[in-house]
């Protein structure tokens, strides 16, 4: 009887795959096709294809296709994500019994429950796979630099698109109650401050994308430059030995990247979680949706009358 | 192999951030199918089958209440049932012992009628005994009668002294 019900062992390992091999990918593709770096070398990501090979990637803003190698690695992090949900629900039962089982519910539960206490009951359902989807994509993006490649989350271009996202998202609940009301949403306080509403309206993705950005991208940057400081710290103190082997580099840089990478990675994640959660809240009031969506009968009925 | 490219640290490429939208919303599609709508549908199936326990609990106890209010009250059924058991036995025993008593009393007094019956008839037959033996005797006294003259006071103090010693003879006799 319980013999079929039990998840089969191959479709585990397989899935384990799904889960390991992009990363191991990941890191393959770094060490084979990206140059090797002289001393301190602050850049943003390899660019492994190009539309345009002529096109001056230099600047701050360009339209050219290419793909980086934070687009490759936040692909490669997708899939991996997709292995770890498919594994954890490999196999689920109405009684639980297996540990994978409890972490998947845990998961689901507790994202449920961020939204439910920062949205309320009525964004729970169709938020919290969006929600869950930010942050498993920011963290595990944010987490790749500790398999020393380039963390997606340290590109601009890519936070830019997710935010870029949540602002759809967020007008689209500000506007689902009809035009007349997004507008007046601005207009209310007077003509003035419309012109700042409209500013912050936009500069919210803008913020956004920045914060998660920066913050990556200067604890990356600091770790580097504390990485060739205590190189140059090493060969001064130490002489031509300590210029061989930069002895002062061992250890120090983990400390910084366990707060760098780790705590700062996982908190960044959650607050871009949190602001997306609290924007689109705030920009849609399940009240004003329930009362304009219980008065429309009332109004023909009154006609009517 | 062409000299490879970086970006600048403050780079906005508007593909990439495209890409990255796209990325965003396609793993949002594969967690909601992969991980939230399995994951949700195990738990609500378990919250419906908790519920179902829960409602079967429910009903289970009310089955028992009711019950036991049922049988309370057959208990109290039970001791006026038994009180009036006790009292229709009671009284049979009583009917009975009635009965039994006249009968028994009917029957002494049978024993009793019967004896005094016995008696009488024992009586009756020891005076026919005496009458015989009194005929006996005035034949045997008509032949001393006709023996010798005799007046009635002598005739009957005869008669007198014979019946004694008949009584006499009789008791002797026994």
């Amino acid at each position: 009887m319980t013999e079929p019900k039990k998840p089969s062992r191959l479709v585990d390992v397989l899935l384990i795959l799904m889960m390991v091999l992009p990363l191991a990918a990941a890191v393959v593709l770094h060490v084979l096709f990206t140059p090797q770096e002289e001393g301190v070398a602050i850049h943003g990501a390899w660019v492994y294809y190009s539309a345009d090979p002529d096109a001056d990637l230099s600047q701050v803003i360009s339209t050219g296709f290419i793909i980086t190698e934070s687009l490759i690695n936040s692909w490669l992090v997708m899939i991996s994500i997709t292995g770890l949900a498919l594994f954890l629900t490999h196999g689920l039962k109405e009684k639980a019994t297996t540990v994978r089982q409890h972490v998947a519910e845990w998961i689901v539960e507790n994202v449920e429950k961020l939204i439910r206490g920062n949205m309320g009951d009525f964004h729970v359902r169709p938020f919290a796979p969006f929600v869950c989807a930010v942050l498993a994509l920011s963290v595990f993006s944010s987490l790749m630099s500790l398999l020393g490649v380039f963390t997606p989350t340290s590109d601009l271009s890519i936070i830019a698109g997710w935010a870029l996202l949540v602002f759809i998202v967020i007008t689209g609940y500000k506007a689902c109650n009809g035009p007349r009301v997004y507008v007046r949403t601005f207009t209310s306080d007077g003509p003035v401050v419309a012109v700042l509403n409209v500013i912050g309206e936009f500069s919210t993705p803008v913020s956004m994308a920045f914060r998660h950005y920066g913050n990556v991208m200067s604890g990356a940057v600091i770790g580097v430059l504390v990485t060739s400081f205590l190189s140059g710290l090493s060969s001064s103190l130490l002489g031509a030995f300590g210029e061989a082997v930069p002895l002062l580099r061992i250890g120090i840089p983990a400390v910084l990247s366990v707060y760098f990478d780790l705590f700062s990675g996982a908190i960044q994640a959650y607050i871009f979680a949190m602001l997306t959660m609290l924007y689109v809240g705030g920009g849609f009031s399940e009240d004003d949706w329930i009362r304009r969506h219980s008065a429309k009968p009332k109004q023909t009925a009154g006609q009517t009358a | 192999m062409p000299e490879m490219q970086s970006l600048g640290v403050i780079h906005l490429n508007t593909w990439s951030a495209l890409i990255s939208m796209a990325n965003l919303v396609i793993l949002f599609f594969l967690l909601k199918k992969f991980l939230f709508k399995p994951v949700r549908k195990v738990l609500d199936q378990r919250q419906a089958h908790v519920d179902g326990v829960y409602a079967q609990a429910d009903e289970a106890l009310a089955k028992a209440e009711a019950d036991k209010a049922t049988w309370a009250e057959r208990m109290s059924h039970a001791r006026e049932e038994a009180d009036a058991i006790v009292a229709r036995a009671s009284e049979n025993a009583q009917r009975s012992t009635d009965v039994i008593l006249s009968d028994a009393r009917f029957r002494a007094d049978g024993i009793v009628r019967q004896a005094e019956e016995e008696a009488r008839l024992t009586q009756l037959r020891a005076e026919e005994g005496i009458r015989q033996e009194i005929a006996g005797v005035s034949a045997e006294l008509a032949g001393k009668l006709l023996g010798r003259e005799i007046n009635e006071q002598d005739h009957r103090d005869l008669i007198d002294s014979f019946i004694e010693e008949m009584g006499e003879s009789h008791a002797s006799d026994q």
